[in-house]
């Protein structure tokens, strides 16, 4: 039976046309996957029909049989609450923090029409996502739960009144890669047992694949193509070399190993890393983010801390950049011991500069793009003349594939991608020999993400650049690093050979990861 | 928003020039005509009940109005913002230090300070600048420390400390750019309470000294008198309420577009 179908959707948004001509359909138990770049409009599809986007939506869009397109605001509620559930990609920002989980998920019940549901319907709602102890979580606030475990909770939530289509909208993307696959599971199950139809919205085109039985890939507001995957479950050779850009932008651990630089002299030892921070609130004593870690790298060479969220790896990453605090241990810079982070001189920053995660918040809205990137010159080179700075920021711009005539620009003014090139132009321009770079690409498109990534490696070699990479993807790790390390709980649990991590990991937080990535 | 920002504009340069392009002097007495209705001839707005030009009184007292409210509003900038600033920028025991004492500050009777440096310094319009400033910069100091707490943890500050940057060149740099507008919005909420205080100290008689004048001795006078002569209680009443309703709706347009 048919559930849900959608013809010929169009949104607009003020005068511009987010969605232009959608359509697809879904049946009982099956899975369409929306995927695209952000601002294809694939978030907008799902959501607007429903009434919850700002724009105004024409086209057909048929639940169980009512026309969702004109029904209003009552009507729509109503809809809402009876067959359809909603996921989000945000799980820390779902939740009311100052309800208990199981008075939110009671919520979401009633509002569905059904009425109170007792506690053993509860406990059995969270024991179906595959919470732990279900019965205490009932009265715990939101802020005790990981990540994961809220994302579980809305799901719980989602399904709790038994809809005909779940919307998930980038229901992983906030996650790290163990917590992805779990999740995708999750929903397959459910999907399974109750035959429910669902929608999903994804960035990242690979690692729904195995999930979905159609994937409809979206660029600028337009459908490209749908792919279908059958009952093998396999990703037909897409006919669209749009499809297929974004299929080869993610790199894959069954790609080859690519080329690396030639390791040189070594650069950096650091010994018995430990951090501690004060515990939050009234608890006395203190957590320890990073446990006695040691690491090495030398002039040339990637090497990548990999792990889950909260294992400490940005925590040690800072702590040997002398950006953030350390209690015990020692960071030698060719030999010479490095001041902690109140003593150092400014000079002694030239050698390590990082990139962060968030282009955008990695810029100072008020700098132009020409300052923000001769900032490092003038305090490192304090001698450097006006003029030979706008020389070196303009050849940058170029190393780094802008136009000379972003210098001008406003942060404001540039994209995602743009901004984490001028935050690597910035990071390059005193000349130093070893980058940090901490989810440089993660909370980039796939497509974009996957150029910045050609450009680090392309600097890589030409630079013979020293890289610390910091993320949870090892397909991302082995394409840029020689040798990965393993983090759990703030020890470094393994560490080896990009290659030799990859095919055979010892320790059990490794083996989730590998898992997870394939 | 243009048309408050018009009222302002307006007040402003009438206040400045108006009393020069007029016939009577604020403080010149007209024998002849004492408590005048307005539109009679010299006196366009009348006289006050001992003969006195109101136009060129209200003008004067305007400027003096705005000028200790600026005065006091900019004190409050500098000790505010520079207050909030190494509040929130130190963190820790120096912020919880620096914060009880805005707080304890904030818990004494304002008004009741002002009126007590009044009567013990006597008075002065110097010190009624310090007096007002010095309790208005509360607020600004607490603005200032949450914006800056929240600017600190963006990570184009620690891309500063990496480019080798001090934590005095991070604070003048990045930190005060980024919370200046957000102050300046404040500023000028600042303004329209500064000038309360001032017309609230004048009309008990603490503020400017006769026969200079300022709005709040001016709606006090008037007060006297309305059921007599209105007019003298009108006109620099309806200025006060233009001033203090533009600046404030200019302010919190202002606000709220930076805060969003």
């Amino acid at each position: 039976m048919i559930v849900y179908t959608v013809r010929d959707l169009c949104v607009q948004i003020g005068a511009r046309q987010v969605v232009a001509g959608v359509d697809f359909a879904l049946d009982e138990g099956e899975c369409v996957v929306l995927v695209g770049a952000s601002g294809s409009g694939k978030s907008q599809s799902c959501l607007a029909p429903f009434g919850l986007s700002a724009g105004s939506v024409t086209g057909s869009a048929i639940l169980t049989g009512t026309e969702l397109i004109g029904l209003g605001e009552d009507g729509l509620r109503r809809k809402r609450g009876s067959d359809a559930g909603f996921v989000f990609q945000q799980p820390m920002t779902a939740l009311t923090p100052h309800l208990k989980i199981g008075q939110q998920l009671a919520e979401a019940w009633q509002q569905a029409g059904a009425s109170a549901p007792s506690r053993d319907d509860l406990t059995a709602a969270f024991e179906r996502v595959g919470l732990p102890r279900p019965y205490e979580l009932l009265d715990q606030f939101p802020h005790r739960l990981s990540g994961g475990q809220r994302q579980r909770v809305m799901i719980a939530a989602a399904v709790a009144h038994r809809p005909k289509l779940l919307i998930a909208d980038e229901p992983t993307t906030a996650l790290d890669a163990p917590l992805r696959a779990d999740i995708l599971a999750l929903l397959s199950r459910l999907r399974d047992e109750d035959g429910l139809a669902m929608l999903l919205v994804s960035h990242d085109l690979a690692s729904v694949a195995t999930h979905a039985d159609r994937i409809v890939v979206m660029n600028d507001g337009k459908m490209v193509e749908t792919l279908d995957l059958g009952h093998s479950r396999l990703l037909p050779e897409p006919t669209q070399a749009y499809t297929r850009e974004l299929i080869a932008a993610s790199p894959r651990l069954s790609d080859l190993p690519p080329a690396l630089p030639v390791v040189g002299e070594p650069l950096l030892n650091a010994r018995d890393i430990s951090v501690t921070f004060p515990r939050p609130g009234w608890r006395r004593g203190t957590f320890t983010a990073v446990d006695h870690a040691s690491l090495d790298l030398s002039e040339g060479e990637g090497l990548a801390l990999v792990g889950g969220s909260g294992s400490g790896k940005s925590t040690l990453a800072r702590a040997i950049a002398r950006l953030g605090p350390m209690q015990a241990g020692s960071v030698h810079w060719r030999g010479m011991a490095l001041p902690p982070r109140g003593k150092i001189r400014p000079l002694d920053r030239r050698h390590i500069q990082p990139v962060f995660q968030d282009p955008v918040a990695s810029l100072d809205p008020q700098w132009r793009v020409t300052d923000i990137i001769a900032e490092p010159l003038r305090h490192l080179q304090p001698g450097t003349r006006a003029a030979e700075r706008e020389m070196r920021v303009a050849a940058l711009l170029e190393e780094v594939g802008l136009d000379p005539s972003y210098a001008s620009r406003k942060p404001a003014q540039l994209s995602g991608g743009q901004a984490q090139r001028v935050a690597i132009a910035r990071a390059l321009i005193a000349d130093p020999q070893m980058l940090l770079l901490d989810e440089a690409t993660s909370a980039l498109d796939v497509l974009v993400a996957g150029r910045v990534l050609d450009l680090l490696a392309d600097l890589q070699h030409r630079r013979r650049l020293a890289i610390l990479l910091i993320t949870h993807d090892l397909a991302v790790a082995r394409r840029l690093c020689h040798r990965i390390a393993v983090m759990s709980e703030g020890r470094i649990v393994e560490e080896g050979t990009a290659s030799g991590i990859i095919a055979t990991p010892q320790h059990p937080a490794t083996q989730r990861l590998v898992a997870a990535s394939v | 928003m243009k048309l408050a920002l018009a009222v302002i504009v307006a007040i402003i340069l009438a206040a400045l020039a108006g009393p020069a392009l007029l016939h009577w002097p604020y403080d010149a007495i007209d024998w002849d005509s004492v408590r005048a209705p307005p539109l009679s001839p010299g006196h366009f707005f009348g006289t006050d009940s001992v003969g006195r030009d109101l136009l060129a009184r209200t003008l004067v007292g305007t400027r003096i109005t705005l000028a200790v409210a600026i005065a006091a509003a900019s004190v409050s900038l500098l000790i505010g913002v520079a207050w909030g600033a190494i509040a929130g920028w130190a963190g820790g025991r120096t912020d919880e230090t620096m914060m009880r004492i805005v707080d304890a500050l904030y818990a004494l009777p304002f008004m009741f300070v002002v009126i007590l440096l009044m009567v013990v310094f006597g008075r002065s319009i110097l010190l009624v600048f310090l007096g007002i400033g010095a309790v208005e910069w509360l607020t600004m100091a607490r603005v200032v420390r949450g914006q800056v707490i929240a600017l600190k943890q963006r990570p184009f500050i620690l891309a500063a400390e990496a480019a080798g940057a001090r934590p005095a060149g991070i604070i003048a740099g990045h930190l005060l750019p980024n919370v200046a507008g957000i102050a300046i919005a404040y500023l000028l909420l600042t303004v329209p309470q500064v000038v309360m205080v001032e017309s609230f100290l004048s009309f008990l008689g603490l503020g400017v000294q006769e026969p200079l004048t300022s709005l709040g001795i001016l709606v006090k006078d008037g007060a006297d008198d309305m059921d007599i002569t209105p007019h003298v209680l009108l006109l620099p009443g309806g200025i006060l309420v233009a001033i203090l309703v533009s600046l404030t709706v200019v302010g919190e347009r202002l606000r709220s577009r930076l805060t969003a």
